[in-house]
């Protein structure tokens, strides 16, 4: 008997229902692929044209004698608290005119339930590109798991103070003028006490001239009662088992400080209805967003919406971040906002907004459209796209070569080092980004080709800028989770003209915290606000730095104050430093000394 | 006394005699029965040859009376059972054939085609488990078939279990990895485990071996779009494109992409032809109303969204668009009003997502 032949009326009969199930197989549309998008490996462009690029940084932490190391938590993450340390500040704590460091640390439960200490690092800048531990001298030794800082002159005697957030409240330290400091938390009734703060700010939103202070806390947390790794709807990533939160956690409420002028705070939080629902606050940045004259407040939210309070000039706020559209993502949709920053990068005249978001989903650029409304232009700007496989945190502006055209960087790092042990395409380390500012509203990633320390994978958190060695470059410190921070020294080859203006207020608060600046220089006006606390949980060099190109003359400067008044000033050469004061003016010219070897550690 | 012998002689001859014709006419039956069970099974092999030429030309229901012809003279006969099975399943006739298959396998537990073919028809009943569990034994007792890992992987993808479902086509492509449909359900399979770097991998691999593969440059597109690599993605889409001109889905994709990219007036192309293909499409016609809004025209966009957000009356997100651009446009109140029914579309959803948290799918 013959035997049939069947293979192909059985490949045929399965290929059959394949092709059905390829049509009817659920696949969702990457417009609801939002939160769950892969990532591109880091490494894919690597490498590209690094000789070629005119940017260029280097870091130079290890011999500029930056010895610190961020701890926070064990390397399995396997609690919340453990991925989100590494504030960052940078303040010239002795007012010898060039910028320090502080660098907050975290902790880890051992630690924590065996009282070892944890305390952070004051660096102090030598002036010849390196810097020198002087923590044990200064005063700063509060032990306890470190997150966020924010600095300012909030009793307006000229120095600098610092305030650092933990895990379970806060610590506000005076500078005594001799290089310490002193705890007068408790006195000052800023202590955020058993709460868990991240990004802080000072911003004096009443204009009275005394810095108040705003703190972001996250997640309520219970250190003897944490989540179950991996247990649970909000323990997952991906499918896998993770860290939980912040979904299934109860929020922190933020805090409003309201500064009373006596060295003391009022909480004006429930007054003012701030942070009602307790939404995960993790980003913090003042800013006159309709330029009324009076600060207004951009708080990043984790997994919930992120608030905009308008602030009313006479001491109130009324929240309107959904109506200005910088809520939530273009879609109306919750982001996971990490760091922001403000500053007008298309030199309209208006504060436009930047956010960080988690990977699998575009960070914002919040254009100003001087209505009261933003609009997220990060598409259009070709900042986004390039942004989605990144789990971004710092975020700042700066001009990387002085052309008077904002650029943006931003800290890059997952939280989660499980999803290494997956194909998922997302690393738990990525690269930093570095966009370059062409003008138009258009940005061009640049960071792969901007210097090797630039190129390489870190879990990045926080992230300050500073000209740290007073050549008229903007300087990058960030810092890396578990690991050694990046000192990224400026040294792109072409760099324009600059200014750099440093503001001291009299009848507004000493620091100049709100101040407006307009610059005309080259046939066009450049605005920029003076602040230091932005991005994630840090704090950059307070004083506003301008590129001006090819411009050789500032032809006019004028400083809109907190308190209303306003200084005109006229023609000024460029590359120099100008110390404005309130009603005064310029009172210190400062030109800078061209680079010299000594400026380089490396 | 003795009896005669003549007569003990008469008697065994009889006996002899009878049993001679009793051997005889057996003898005869049996090469009659012969002849005809040869001619039968000769019959059964000629209805056995037709039937398969009958499966072979797609002719399903002349293969079904071959082989239920054939049935008739060879009950016991795997090869024209499993011709039967074949063929009311390749028919559609599905309870047929899980009968005859049901039969035939209780009769050969042992034959491996037979337990796949009873796994095809579980399938195609939607009876999943049955279907696993037939497939399993097949691939038990014939392991090395690529077609069984395929299947296997069939029913594993309709359940949603994207990793076994990989498993499966992983072993498949070993044993032939030539074939590409199993490349790009294996690609399937990854991108909906988040595996989107190796879906485009298996992608291309299916379009190496078969350029043609129906939406292989959809699936490259839908997975380079979900790595945020939309100009890649938009490539792909154009290629797709152009072999499906009406193909909503790929036009939508190709839209939604163009929008990510900001080539707003491609978009608006693109999304206009996707949601007229498929006016239910309630996707494309909300980024249809985002480009246009873009775009700057707010009045055409609030249109738009209004009708995306009457095809997806749960979702809040046009809402939240709509008041933006009736706000555009001036309409403050209506504006506030979208916001509010926003809002309480928002309440209603359930919390997912989030800094640590993934999709649950």
């Amino acid at each position: 008997m013959a035997h049939p032949r069947w293979p192909s009326l059985l490949v045929s009969a399965a290929m059959l229902t394949a092709a059905c199930l390829l049509v009817f197989f659920p696949q969702r549309s990457p417009a609801h692929q939002q939160t769950h998008r892969s990532t591109a490996p880091a490494s894919t462009s690597k490498g590209k044209g690094l000789a070629s690029s005119p940017i260029s940084f280097i870091d130079i932490a290890k011999t500029a004698g930056i010895d610190f190391h961020l701890t926070c938590g064990d390397p399995e993450k396997r609690y919340i608290m453990e991925s989100m340390c590494g504030g960052v500040a940078v303040l010239d704590y002795d007012n010898d005119g060039w910028m320090d460091i502080f660098l907050v640390d975290g902790s880890t439960l051992a630690d924590q339930r065996e009282g070892k200490c944890h305390t952070g690092k004051l660096y102090h800048n030598d002036h010849d590109g390196t810097f020198t531990d002087v923590t044990a001298k200064s005063g700063i030794s509060h032990c306890g798991w470190g997150f966020g800082v924010a600095v300012g002159d909030y009793d307006n005697d000229g120095w600098e103070d610092l305030h650092v957030t933990y895990l379970d409240g806060a610590i506000l330290y005076h500078n005594n003028h001799d290089g310490t400091f002193t705890d007068v938390t408790a006195k000052a009734g800023v202590g955020n006490i058993g709460r868990w703060g991240t990004s802080a700010a000072f911003g004096d939103y009443d204009n009275d001239g005394f810095l108040d202070l705003y703190v972001a806390n996250y997640v309520d947390l219970d250190l003897q009662h944490l989540p179950e790794f991996g247990q649970g709807l909000f323990c997952q990533y991906r499918q896998i088992p993770v860290s939980c939160g912040p979904r299934g956690l109860k929020g922190g409420r933020d805090r409003l400080y309201h500064n009373n002028g006596d060295g003391t705070f009022t909480d004006v939080t429930e007054k003012l209805n701030i942070d009602p629902n307790s939404y995960y606050g993790l980003g913090v940045v003042w800013l006159d967003y309709d330029l009324d004259g009076c600060l207004d407040l951009y708080v990043s939210d984790d997994s919930t919406p992120s608030m905009l309070y308008h602030g009313d000039c006479k001491g109130g706020f009324t929240e309107v971040g959904v109506k200005a559209g910088v809520a939530y993502s273009a879609d109306g949709r919750e982001q996971a906002g990490m760091g922001v920053d403000s500053a007008d990068y298309d030199n309209d005249g208006w504060p436009d907004i930047v956010k960080t978001n988690f990977s699998d989903d575009s960070n914002n650029l919040f254009h100003n459209d001087h209505t009261g409304e933003f609009t997220d232009l990060a598409g259009p700007a070709d900042f986004g796209p390039v942004s989605i496989p990144f789990l971004g945190f710092g975020v700042k502006f700066l001009d990387i070569d002085n052309t008077g055209w904002k650029d943006l960087f931003v800290a890059n790092g997952h939280v989660n080092p499980q999803v290494d042990q997956y194909s998922f395409g997302v690393t738990y380390a990525e690269r930093p980004l570095l966009f370059r500012n062409l003008g138009k509203g258009k940005f061009e990633e640049i960071g792969f080709k901007s210097g090797s320390a630039l190129a390489h994978r870190y879990v990045g958190r926080g992230a300050a800028t500073a000209d740290f060695f007073n050549e008229g470059r903007e300087d990058l410190l960030v810092s890396v989770l578990d690991g050694p921070p990046l000192l990224l020294q400026n040294q792109s080859r072409k760099q324009g003209h600059w200014l750099r203006i440093k503001t001291v207020g009299t009848r507004s608060n000493r620091d100049g915290f709100g101040a407006r600046v307009e610059v005309k220089a080259g046939g066009f006006t450049q605005v920029a606000e003076v602040r230091t606390n932005s991005s994630f949980e840090s704090a950059s060099d307070p004083r506003l730095h301008f590129g001006l190109g090819s411009a050789n003359l500032v032809d006019a400067i004028v400083v809109h104050w907190p308190s209303g008044t306003m200084d005109r000033i006229g023609p000024q050469r460029t590359d120099q430093q100008l110390v404005i004061e309130e009603g005064k003016g310029v009172v210190t010219p400062q030109p800078m000394a061209p680079r010299t070897a000594s400026s380089h550690a490396n | 006394m003795q009896r005669p012998r003549s007569s003990q002689h008469r008697s065994m001859s009889f006996v002899i005699r009878g049993i001679r014709t009793t051997s005889l006419l057996a003898l005869s039956l049996t090469f009659a029965l012969l002849a005809r069970s040869q001619s039968e099974n000769a019959r059964a092999s000629a209805l056995i040859r037709e039937g398969q030429g009958a499966l072979d030309a797609g002719d399903f229901s002349r293969a079904i009376h071959d082989f239920e012809n054939a049935r008739q003279l060879a009950p016991d006969n795997a090869d024209v059972n499993r011709g039967l099975v074949l063929s009311y399943l390749q028919a559609g006739r599905l309870a047929d054939a899980q009968r005859i298959a049901e039969s035939a396998v209780g009769r050969w537990p042992h034959d491996a085609r037979l337990q796949h073919w009873l796994g095809l028809v579980y399938f195609k009943e939607g009876h999943n488990q049955n279907a696993l569990q037939a497939l399993q034994r097949s691939e038990s007792l014939s392991p090395n078939g690529p077609d069984i890992h395929f299947d296997i992987a069939l029913v594993y993808l309709a359940e949603n279990q994207y990793p076994q479902a990989a498993d499966e086509l992983e072993n498949a492509i070993k044993l032939n990895p030539n074939a590409a449909l199993p490349h790009i359900l294996l690609g399937r399979a990854y991108q909906n485990t988040n595996r989107t770097v190796k879906a485009i991998e298996q992608f291309r691999a299916a379009l190496r071996a078969d350029p043609n593969v129906p939406l292989g440059h959809y699936h490259v597109g839908f997975a380079l779009a979900s790595l945020g690599r939309d100009q890649e993605a938009i490539a792909e889409y154009q290629k797709e494109a152009l072999r499906s001109p009406d193909n909503p889905s790929v036009l939508y994709q190709l839209g939604h992409c163009e929008l990510a990219t900001s080539e707003w007036q491609s978009a608006i192309m693109h999304l206009k032809k996707a949601t007229q293909l498929d006016p239910k499409n309630a996707d494309a016609r909300y980024d249809l109303g985002k480009a246009l809004l873009l775009e700057g025209d707010a009045a055409a966009a609030v249109l738009t969204l209004r009708q995306a957000a009457a095809l997806k009356p749960e979702s809040p997100e046009p809402h939240y668009l709509l008041a933006r651009a009736l706000e555009k446009i001036g309409d403050k109140e209506q504006s506030q009003h979208e916001l509010q029914i926003f809002a309480d579309l928002k309440k209603a959803q359930p919390a997912t997502g989030g800094m640590a948290t993934g999709p649950i799918q």
